[in-house]
């Protein structure tokens, strides 16, 4: 049965002793692979009687993102390594440097064949997921910021075929770029998500957060927070974009009426009818949007500021980490 | 201010200042604001004395409130000590945050005060007790350090201003304050560029025409003190020499003048270029410079916010200390590297810290004071001082006595004494060299 966003709710909320930054589903089951800020891997059983989470191996450092393949779990954190875990047989394969700055995000392709991981070294690699071995080094975001500052790189996101995969960094630039060649593809423009104010605090906050393609491949969400104005806090409203990657035209610009903060998953149904988006600042929200009709459909609180979000195929469950919790949600008719 | 006050205070010697000087060193140049001021001018010139051995500082004020965790005190691992991992040092034993790579080389000449514990998280209160070391009264307003130092090592016949701050953000911009010091000791105020307003002579005037102003004035000037001895008289002619002087010392503002080298050492940025005009006035003389490098304040988004700014202020810092050094001024200039407060261990849900006044860091390096020491500690989350707790007296006595102040000295508010520090409150020898 499709999800339903209208039919939004939370299950189950557990509170955890460390901020969750990323989490991905263990196929077919109610288990999830979670990095903490405890600089720990975990995996959870949301169908188990009492919620344990269990340590599998450890990082230096924040585990800032956790993909799977196959059996073996692939994270990454800000100590710029990045781990290939067995599970199955409970041993770690490897663990390298990967990155010469934090790593911000591991994604695996649908197919599960093709690991991608950003970091602030401004490089997008591209793995085998099978074999651990790096097959493309994706270097044309600028390290530094107009300003100078270093900059930072957020996101990742697969097309559904594998065959392109986007990047998008603090200033706001996204790049596209083939998967086989790792050539560049297109470039793409979303300078809203970077404020830097040069006059009352002379730094900068924000940045595209979280990318996602539609199913088809022809539409890329963009998340990250609007414009801020006291660059103190994320209270910059929660913010969407959609491009048309064809033209690299912006077909449409959402902002919560509702929600501040960043918003650091961006989700599409299987079917392309609605996009999930996630984030938080003080307080965490979930957007629910109509990509087609370009209106909002749905916004939710939630217990907590939500760094990521993984789901069954059909969305109809949702299993979400964030600050100090793991979380359960549904969407079934 | 008064513009109708006289420089002697009798009628007979009445003088208009803004009317000699002319518009070209008006109000914006606060230093000499009210110099006109029977008080001051007499003060400066009955000192007489040369002040000690000239010590200077150099103050990079973070405000807003930079992060204890995300610099001086790391606690890499501990549920509080976020992401970054710390370093070791050049000193054996002290590691301090992987942001600050370039300090870490240099700590043999810096102490880290890792213990102070001074009470008040609003940033207003605390930026002004954390620039004096004490808390005014309602009949008492104190001078903040740059006054302090402009009264203690400011000399007679300077020709450069005593205490100068730049402060170009906006956010918390707190004018230097000289409390009941009165304007004499108040600030040259920068904050929308490098140089000093005001301080040009006018277009119109040439140089040939203000020099021979100048000699004008000190013509009649000689001609009237003769068989005047008087030392309010010299008071008088020693303002108008010290116009001159800064107006002379704009040159003095303008980082133009260094070699490209010099100004790459401490990088382009506007923090950058004002620290080397900072210590191009401290060369010059000038007793106290504050840098103002706003803002800290990372209520979200910290590691964000530290990863963007410390290694600036690591960079620098560095450079300051190098520079210093090379030139030989590092012995006799001092470098504060202070804030209002620091930040809280807890991690908010932004990702951020809030304020935190209960167990935080500042450094100091040169002008006297120990350096390769890491004074107090913190508990495990850096929740609450366990070692060598010091407040904003103790860290302003520990300043005052490494500078060769005695911080127990009396100034006197008409008859009443009124002591640099709180009373009973000592220096921290193990930082005085």
């Amino acid at each position: 049965m499709p999800a339903k966003p209208e039919q939004f709710k939370t299950v189950k909320e557990h509170g955890f002793k460390a901020i969750c930054f990323s989490l991905t589903l263990r196929p077919n089951t109610a288990k999830v692979v979670f990095g903490a800020s405890d600089f720990k891997v975990y995996e959870a059983d949301f169908a188990a009687t009492k919620f344990e989470p269990k340590e599998l191996y450890g990082h230096e450092s924040y585990v800032t993102g956790v993909a799977l393949a196959g059996t073996k779990i692939v994270s990454g954190g800000y100590d710029c390594k990045l781990s290939w875990f067995d599970s199955a047989a409970n041993k770690m394969i490897k663990s390298e440097t990967a990155h010469g700055k934090w790593i911000r995000g591991v994604h695996a392709s649908k197919d599960g064949k093709t690991i991608v991981s950003v970091g602030d070294d401004m490089v997008a690699k591209l793995w085998d997921a099978e074999s651990g071995k790096l097959l493309h080094e994706l270097k044309g975001h600028a390290e530094k910021t107009p300003t100078n500052f270093n900059s930072m790189l957020y996101a990742a996101a697969f097309t559904d075929d594998g065959k392109t995969v986007a990047t998008g960094d603090k200033v706001g630039k996204i790049i596209l770029w083939d998967v086989a060649t790792g050539k560049k593809t297109g470039e793409l423009e979303a300078p809203v998500f970077y404020t830097w104010d040069p006059t009352a605090r002379l730094h900068s906050i924000g940045g595209i957060r979280s990318l996602a393609f539609s199913p088809d491949g022809k539409t890329l969400a963009v998340g990250g927070s609007g414009k801020i104005g006291n660059i103190d806090h994320l209270e910059g409203k929660a913010r969407v974009e959609l491009f048309d990657v064809a033209t690299s035209k912006r077909t449409w610009e959402h902002q919560s009426d509702k929600f501040a903060g960043l918003v650091n998953h961006l989700q599409f149904s299987p079917d392309g009818s609605w996009l999930l988006g996630a984030g938080g600042a003080a307080e965490g929200f979930y957007l629910m949007l109509d990509p087609v009709g370009k209106k909002s459909i749905r916004q939710e609180k939630a217990g907590m500021h939500i760094h990521d979000v993984t789901t069954t195929p059909d969305m109809s469950t949702l299993y979400v980490a964030g600050h100090n919790k793991l979380a359960i949600c549904e969407c079934k008719g | 201010m008064n513009t109708k006050s006289t420089f002697c205070g009798s009628n007979d010697h009445r003088l208009n200042r803004r009317g000699f000087l002319g518009l070209s060193a008006a109000a914006g140049v606060s230093a000499f604001a009210d110099m006109t001021g029977l008080d001051a001018l007499s003060n400066s010139a009955l000192a007489g004395e040369l002040k000690k051995d000239q010590k200077r500082v150099i103050m990079l004020w973070l405000a807003g409130g930079s992060s204890q965790l995300e610099t001086f005190d790391p606690k890499p691992g501990a549920p509080t000590g976020g992401p970054f991992r710390s370093i070791q040092t050049a000193v054996p034993g002290v590691h301090i945050s992987e942001l600050m790579p370039k300090l870490a080389a240099r700590m043999q000449h810096t102490c880290i005060i890792r213990s102070l514990n001074t009470k008040n998280g609003d940033h207003g209160g605390a930026a002004k007790l954390m620039m004096r070391g004490r808390r005014d009264e309602a009949v008492v307003k104190y001078p903040d350090l740059g006054a302090v130092m402009a009264k203690e090592m400011g000399r007679a016949d300077s020709k450069v201003p005593d205490y100068v701050t730049f402060y170009t953000q906006t956010e918390g911009r707190m004018a230097g304050d000289s409390g009941f010091l009165g304007s004499r000791y108040a600030p040259m105020e920068l904050t929308t560029n490098n140089q000093p307003p005001d301080i040009r002579k006018l277009d119109g005037i040439s140089e040939l025409d203000h020099v021979q102003r100048a000699d004008l004035r000190e013509l009649m000037s000689k001609q009237f003190s003769q068989g005047r001895p008087n030392k309010v008289l010299g008071s008088h002619n020693e303002a108008y020499q010290r116009v001159r002087g800064l107006m002379a010392s704009e040159k003095l503002f303008d980082v133009s003048q260094e070699s490209a080298k010099t100004r790459d050492l401490y990088g382009r940025s506007q923090f950058g270029e004002q620290a080397l005009i900072a210590r191009r006035l401290a060369e010059a003389g000038v007793p106290f410079i504050r840098v103002a490098r706003a803002w800290w304040d990372s209520h979200g988004q910290n590691f964000e916010t530290h990863q963007e700014m410390v290694p600036e202020l690591d960079h620098v810092m560095a450079a300051l200390i190098d520079d210093l050094k090379d030139r030989g001024l590092l012995e006799n200039t001092m470098i504060v590297t202070l804030a209002e407060f620091g930040r809280t261990p807890g991690i908010n849900s932004s990702l951020g810290r809030d304020h935190f006044a209960s167990a935080w860091s500042c450094s100091i390096t040169g002008g006297g004071i120990k350096g390769g020491v890491a004074y107090g500690k913190t508990d495990a989350n850096g929740n609450k001082v366990v070692e060598g707790e010091a407040d904003a007296a103790k860290l302003y006595a520990t300043i005052y006595s490494a500078l060769g102040i005695n911080p127990h000295k009396n100034y006197y508010l008409g008859s009443r004494p009124v002591p640099l520090v709180e009373p009973g409150t000592e220096a921290i020898k193990e930082l005085v060299a």
